[in-house]
């Protein structure tokens, strides 16, 4: 990605856009009792279009304006997300995005990876009361969610992003000239 | 030149990886600095506009989602129903205690508060965090507002929360059933004490614990904050706040494990509108 400061404005424009979204909208809606978190997706979206210094980065970002905006310890959400968006970065980087599929796979995969993260760096803080099993139907549905959600939110951030990406060449197969009954 | 990319970008992301964890080391533990004050004063404006334009969306997804659930729990109360009814008429002293949680319910004019020297202030709930392990939310009253620091939230069911921070515009409430949570409640009328705790992951469950197992607690009672106050210290939360109903009391369980299962009153998903009781004396 050519990071213009152009760019640089999308970026932190969808970075807000998306938390103030989360916060706002999808934490407050509930389905089967779990609400969608969606970014992870954002994250993993942006580390596919950009690669794993983007994911990092705006992955930091974010959760580092998550935590400063819900009060909680600065820095737990910052290396989840930058993690996220590190592995999705690199998985660009590795392997080609052969099939549509990829995205929302990848941020089902990534997402279960970022919660389950998440929870990891709780328990190492200290959680004083009982954990419910249930924490792992949350863990699962969030993940259900975002293999819906990431496919348009992919979709949307490389329409805005595309100014900056680097498309790589096309490969077409030409068809030979057949020559009836040959 | 690609040797040079790959290690500026390693270099990027340790820096990143040493930031966060030297933030987690720096803040931890530690009332909110200046810094999240500050991004929490500027963007509670953006916040109070996004919640109010996603409100119509919020409500179409959640119907469906009521609707969905209100299928499944029609059997549920329809059952319910009958046997309040057999309990309503068998005997009067069923018929007190449900005037007693009816009086509890009317918390604004109820003795809980009246006799108190709070005063309600309402407020609109903004945000709300986005994973279990945090249950926070944001409203749109702050300290502008006479809010301060631990102040009680409640809705019109009971208790929600308390405040943990304070900005000018906006605070931020930590829900009963955060992992940091505890309160001190007893179940009425039986009058058993117990600290309520939440079972993490599971918003629609609360834990009374330390309960006195030699007397017994029944299912259906409902559980109030007990309101301490002893040695110039106080409870932060005034007695008398209903919190929740007993669902799950097996005798068996209150003798090995000295607690009880609750149903918090309040629907802590589904929360629009708080009151913050601002001005009491906390000891």
């Amino acid at each position: 990605m050519i990071v213009t400061p152009w760019i640089f404005a999308r970026l932190a424009a969808i970075a807000i856009l998306g938390v103030l979204l989360q916060l706002s909208f999808f934490s407050r809606v509930e389905l089967l009792h779990t609400s969608a978190d969606v970014l992870p997706a954002l994250v993993v979206s942006l580390g596919l279009l950009g690669g794993s210094l983007t994911g990092a980065v705006s992955g930091f970002a974010i959760g580092f304006l998550v935590d400063c905006l819900l009060v909680a310890p600065l820095g737990a959400s910052s290396l989840v997300l930058l993690s996220t968006g590190y592995l999705a970065g690199i998985f660009r980087e590795r392997f080609e995005i052969h099939s549509a599929l990829v995205p929302p796979l990848l941020c089902m995969g990534l997402t279960l990876f970022a919660e389950a993260g998440f929870g990891l760096v709780q328990l190492m803080l200290g959680v004083d009361a009982p954990v419910s099993p249930l924490v792992l139907r949350d863990l699962l549905l969030k993940s259900v969610y975002a293999f819906f959600l990431g496919w348009p939110i992919y979709l949307i951030l490389r329409r805005a992003l595309r100014p900056a990406l680097v498309e790589e060449p096309r490969v077409t197969r030409r068809r030979q000239p057949t020559v009836l009954g040959a | 030149m690609y040797r040079k990319q790959v290690r500026r970008r390693r270099a990027v992301l340790t820096l990143l990886i040493i930031g966060s964890f030297l933030l987690l080391t720096v803040t931890y533990g530690q009332s909110s600095g200046g810094l999240q004050r500050g991004v929490s004063t500027i963007f509670s404006p953006l916040q109070d506009v996004a919640d109010r334009a996603l409100k119509p969306a919020r409500d179409a997804i959640s119907w469906f989602d009521e609707t969905f659930d209100a299928r499944g729990e029609n059997g549920h109360l329809k059952t319910q129903l009958e046997q309040a009814r057999e309990q309503a008429v068998a005997g009067q002293e069923a018929l007190q205690e449900n005037a007693q949680l009816r009086k509890l319910v009317e918390l604004d004019r109820g003795p809980a508060l009246a006799a108190s020297a709070y005063e309600p202030v309402t407020a609109r709930v903004i945000a709300r965090s986005p994973t279990v392990w945090q249950s926070a939310i944001t409203v749109d009253a702050g300290s502008g507002d006479g809010v301060r620091v631990d102040d009680p939230v409640i809705s019109g069911d009971g208790l929600v929360g308390r405040v943990a921070s304070v900005e000018g515009g906006s605070a931020q409430v930590t829900l009963i059933t955060d992992h940091a949570s505890a309160i001190s409640a007893k179940v009425v009328p039986s009058g058993v004490q117990g600290v309520i705790r939440p079972d993490v992951g599971n918003p629609e469950v609360l834990i009374l614990d330390f309960i006195d197992s030699s007397r017994g607690v029944g299912v259906e009672q409902a559980v109030v904050t007990s309101g301490w106050r002893a040695q110039g210290l106080a409870s932060l939360f005034p007695p008398g706040l209903p919190v929740g109903e007993v669902t799950h009391a097996s005798i068996v369980e209150q003798k090995a494990s000295e607690q009880v299962e609750l149903r918090p009153f309040a629907d802590l998903a589904n929360l629009d509108i708080v009151q913050v009781l601002t001005g009491g004396s906390r000891g």
